[in-house]
């Protein structure tokens, strides 16, 4: 990270970024099998039960494949993987594609209603509360952010669905909509499931949000552009915006990879079928295949969104560019 | 003897059923376990009672056949063959879609290898057994319209329905049968049956008699066997000859619904089988929602979204106690917990160690605190109250401390230590909690070490498995209709789950016996020994026996769930 910033041509840097997460992103897949196989039992087991008969757990591991070498099976697993196959789930006995792709994309719609409620509520409180400092809106804003940043996210969610399924039948219990339905529709189901890590997120992207914004106002290019003249309200758009929001969106792309499979607890509670919980279960199974897939996404996605997130944080910061400019 | 009934039926009684009727007469028997035992050996519940009212002389309503026939056990003809608890109800009102939330099935879903509760929830909609094993552990007809067994168990005879379709419209044949079992009995697949019939069934075992008739010959004598061909064995669900592994495209079947539509992880969906050979299902529809965390499926009940749970914790059930529309399916199985100690290793290769233990324990507070009431005080031994066999007489072992010390104390332990393994789920992290309380009074001291059940069962196999090879362990044994397999695999010598080590020449015999004991008397007399020598030789703690409880919207009747994890939804009904 470190020295792709201080390099000088962005090509080369993406280059070499992209070298370095390829390597990255194949040690994750030997972790990540080197982990799976650690745990006790072996896959015909785990799929048969504690009670199937020995044979038939011998069976089942040899039509699967999983009685062979370990690095035999990582080996074919990686050949394929590198023609662009990403092999088959040993539980569902499928294409991993098939099984990981709409919970890919199940994740993606719910990180997104996150998202699309978080990030504005967080900015905008937290440059308000940046603005008014040590105003009562702003021991209100720190008060409440501490809250809802330690909030459980399974606690909130039973508690939202009490609330707002079951006292006050609102909104459904939940969180997947009808294949047919409209966008409307479908973002109304997964409001609920949203407001559990958005209460988090609106707390933790605020506060960053205040802080950085705080830190701005005091600079010295702030400060000179309000003493030549200039509208407070361009001043902010123009200079303290840009300048703040670098540090919401390095935390924002390091989110990015959690919400998309991080989200256990909240789609096991509101049944939900994403990335998650699928991660999870084929944890459980030693089901290789799809634990793979899974980490090989939720890593390229940590790479990409920080790429992006870079990309921007030296567009936006002044500073940055600056630097660059002059190394 | 012959029964003469109706206007000119004659039936031929099983020797076994016949005994059964004078046991019944001479008071040894109450009405349920007649019904219950006539039924292992062939006789449909409506010829028992039949039997039974000729017996108390009231006027016998038999089962109506055309013509003269002579037969070991009479037809029941297909409405009184379908599992029913309700006829349906003149007020009745029709449902178009009834939702039901069940476990999330753990992978792909085939009849071969399902083994979670999920996935043979699902199977039991569209697949229909020999014969179904109620929540009462009566066995009725269902693709096999009657059954017999040789004097010896040995040989078990059953006759096929004729008229019966798969989904794809194909009529159910003989070698359909015959295949299913040929499959399941298979040590070259992946069967999840095979432990049910290993050392009883092998595919060379399963023998096509005639185009409607399949026998099955054993490896040895087994009394029980018709449950093993039932509902018990929730993979032998009858199937077409030429089932490939694709089973998730078609869900075939011969059942009262088929398939609408599959979402996996999502839910399913199935709908009326018009072609059913039985009574056309009540419900147009059902969807059987996916969910793997219990407080979703009690908010998803209480938002409305599913009308049904198939099966809820006590602590849910309480939980939905205060729901006003909330009302509750809840009856006795022999699902349990089994605490083994090593008897070959020290501290417990003292059997009055073990004792010790299993003294201390608080059964009645355990039923209490952690079933809250919902289950049955167990008694150290695998009879559950629930089986027809089980010897309640047997005085019920309490806790008692002051013995409990005295035994330790005559063993030469003042007091110890042991690591107590198990895995975190259930009520496990419960027991163990007040196991080791109870124990800490008497001086020993369990050190708990509680994992997922992964690692706890490793492979499952001696050496390779802290279930099999902990010196102190609890282990989950879910519903059998019979206490067979807990009886051979988790106490006898060669037991493949036997996690105590238990090895003791009087039980291997008694067990043995009692798998060949025909009659039920003789059964209970057997059983009253094995209940005996377990509690002098405690090999195992057996503090309850859970009871199922379903969850359902109080006027919905007719759902039929098992202590396996069926739901029986075909003849759901709203009053």
């Amino acid at each position: 990270m470190i020295s792709a910033l201080h390099a000088a041509l962005p090509l080369k840097r993406l280059i070499r970024r992209s070298m370095s997460a390829g390597f990255t992103l194949l040690g994750i897949t030997l972790v990540v099998f080197l982990a799976t196989n650690a745990l006790p039992g072996d896959v015909g087991r785990r799929i048969l039960g504690p009670f199937a008969d020995e044979r038939a757990v011998a069976a089942l591991n040899r039509e699967l494949g999983t009685d062979r070498p370990l690095a035999e099976q990582y080996i074919r697993w990686l050949g394929r993987v590198l023609q662009g196959d990403l092999g088959e789930s040993l539980a569902r006995r499928q294409p991993v594609g098939e099984v990981l792709w709409p919970a890919l994309l199940q994740s993606g719609r719910l990180a997104l209603v996150i998202l699309l409620i978080s990030v504005p509520i967080g900015v905008g409180l937290g440059l308000a509360a940046a603005l008014r400092r040590d105003s009562v809106l702003d021991y209100l804003f720190l008060i409440g952010t501490a809250v809802t940043t330690v909030l459980p996210e399974f606690a909130t969610g039973i508690l939202v669905i009490l609330a707002f399924a079951i006292w006050i039948p609102l909104l459904p219990v939940s969180a997947t909509a009808p294949p047919e339905s409209t966008i409307g529709e479908q973002i109304r189901y997964l409001v609920l499931p949203s407001l559990p890590i958005a209460l988090v997120l609106i707390g933790y992207l605020g506060r960053i949000m205040r802080a950085s914004t705080i830190e701005i106002l005091d600079a010295a290019f702030v400060r000179a552009a309000a003493l030549r003249g200039i509208p407070s309200w361009l001043v902010l758009v123009r200079h303290v915006l840009p300048a703040a929001l670098p540090p919401v969106i390095a935390v924002l792309a390091n989110q990015l990879g959690y919400l998309l499979g991080g989200l256990v607890a909240i789609e096991v509670l509101f049944n939900y079928p994403g990335l998650g919980s699928l991660l999870l279960t084929a944890a459980r199974q030693k089901d290789f295949p799809v634990l793979q897939a899974g980490a090989l996404v939720i890593g390229l996605t940590y790479y990409l969104a920080n790429t992006t997130g870079d990309w921007l944080f030296r567009r936006l910061d002044p500073r940055q560019q600056h630097r660059f400019a002059g190394s | 003897m012959e029964v003469h009934w109706g206007h000119h039926e004659r039936v031929k009684l099983h020797p076994v059923v016949e005994h059964l009727l004078d046991e019944y007469r001479a008071g040894r028997l109450s009405r349920r376990d007649f019904l219950r035992r006539a039924a292992v050996f062939g006789t449909a519940p409506s010829v028992a009672a039949a039997l039974l009212a000729a017996c108390s002389g009231t006027t016998p309503s038999p089962t109506p056949t055309s013509g003269p026939v002579e037969q070991t056990a009479p037809t029941p003809t297909a409405e009184q063959a379908i599992p029913t608890m309700s006829s349906p109800s003149p007020q009745a009102r029709a449902i178009p879609v009834l939702r039901a939330a069940i476990l999330m099935p753990a992978g792909r879903i085939h009849p071969v290898t399902v083994a979670d509760e999920g996935g043979l929830c699902v199977l039991g909609q569209v697949g229909e057994y020999l014969c179904w094993s109620d929540r009462d552990l009566m066995l009725r007809p269902m693709l096999a319209e009657r059954w017999e067994g040789s004097a010896d168990a040995r040989v078990w005879t059953f006759s096929l329905r004729s008229g019966v379709r798969f989904h794809d419209g194909r009529p159910m044949t003989v070698r359909d049968v015959a295949a299913t079992f040929q499959r399941l009995a298979d040590p070259n697949v992946g069967s999840n049956a095979l432990s049910a019939y290993r050392g009883i069934l092998t595919p060379e075992g399963v023998q096509i008699v005639d185009e409607r008739t399949i026998r099955f010959e054993l490896e040895r004598p087994f009394s029980n066997f018709p449950y093993l061909v039932s509902s018990d064995t929730y993979n032998a669900v009858i199937m077409p000859e030429d089932l490939g592994d694709n089973y998730e495209n078609t869900f075939i079947g011969t059942g009262p619904f088929r398939l609408k539509e599959y979402q996996p992880r999502v839910k399913v969906v199935f709908v009326r089988n018009p072609d059913y050979w039985g009574r056309p299902a009540g419900p147009d529809e059902i969807e059987l929602r996916f969910y793997e965390d219990e407080s979703a499926r009690l908010l998803a009940f209480q938002g409305r979204e599913v009308d049904v749970i198939a099966r809820v914790t006590s602590l849910g059930a309480e939980s939905l106690a205060s729901v006003p529309d909330a009302a509750f399916i809840d009856f006795s199985s022999a699902t349990h917990l089994q605490v083994h100690m090593r008897t070959d290793m020290e501290p417990f290769a003292d059997r009055r160690v073990r004792q010790a233990l299993a003294l201390c324990l608080d059964r009645v507070g355990v039923v209490e605190g952690i079933l809250l009431g919902k289950g049955d005080l167990g008694n150290d031994h695998p009879f559950a109250p629930v089986y027809p066999s089980t010897d309640r007489s047997v005085p019920q072992r309490q806790q008692d401390l002051e013995k409990a010390r005295r035994l330790l104390e005559e063993a030469g332990y003042g007091g110890l230590s042991v690591k107590l393994v198990s895995w975190r789920g259930i009520e496990i992290p419960d027991l163990a909690a007040v196991l080791q309380q109870n124990a800490r009074q008497v001086g020993i001291q369990l050190e708990l070490e509680l994992t997922d059940a992964g690692t706890y069962y490793g492979k499952a196999v001696f050496g390779e498995s802290p279930w099999l090879d902990s010196v102190l362990g609890i282990t989950d044994y879910g519903h059998r209709g019979s206490p067979d397999t807990y009886l051979r695999a988790s106490l006898r010598s060669d037991g493949v789950w036997n996690a105590a080590h238990f090895r003791n020449e009087q039980y291997d015999r008694l067990v043995d016996e009692y798998a060949a004991a025909v009659d039920l008397q003789r059964q209970r007399q057997i059983a009253r020994q094995i209940q005996e020598l377990l509690l002098e030789e405690t090999p195992l703690i057996i503090p309850f026996f859970n009871r199922f409880i379903t969850a359902v919207r109080k006027g919905l009747q007719g759902i039929e769930p098992t202590a396996i994890g069926h739901l029986r939804l075909a003849e759901a009904q709203m009053v």
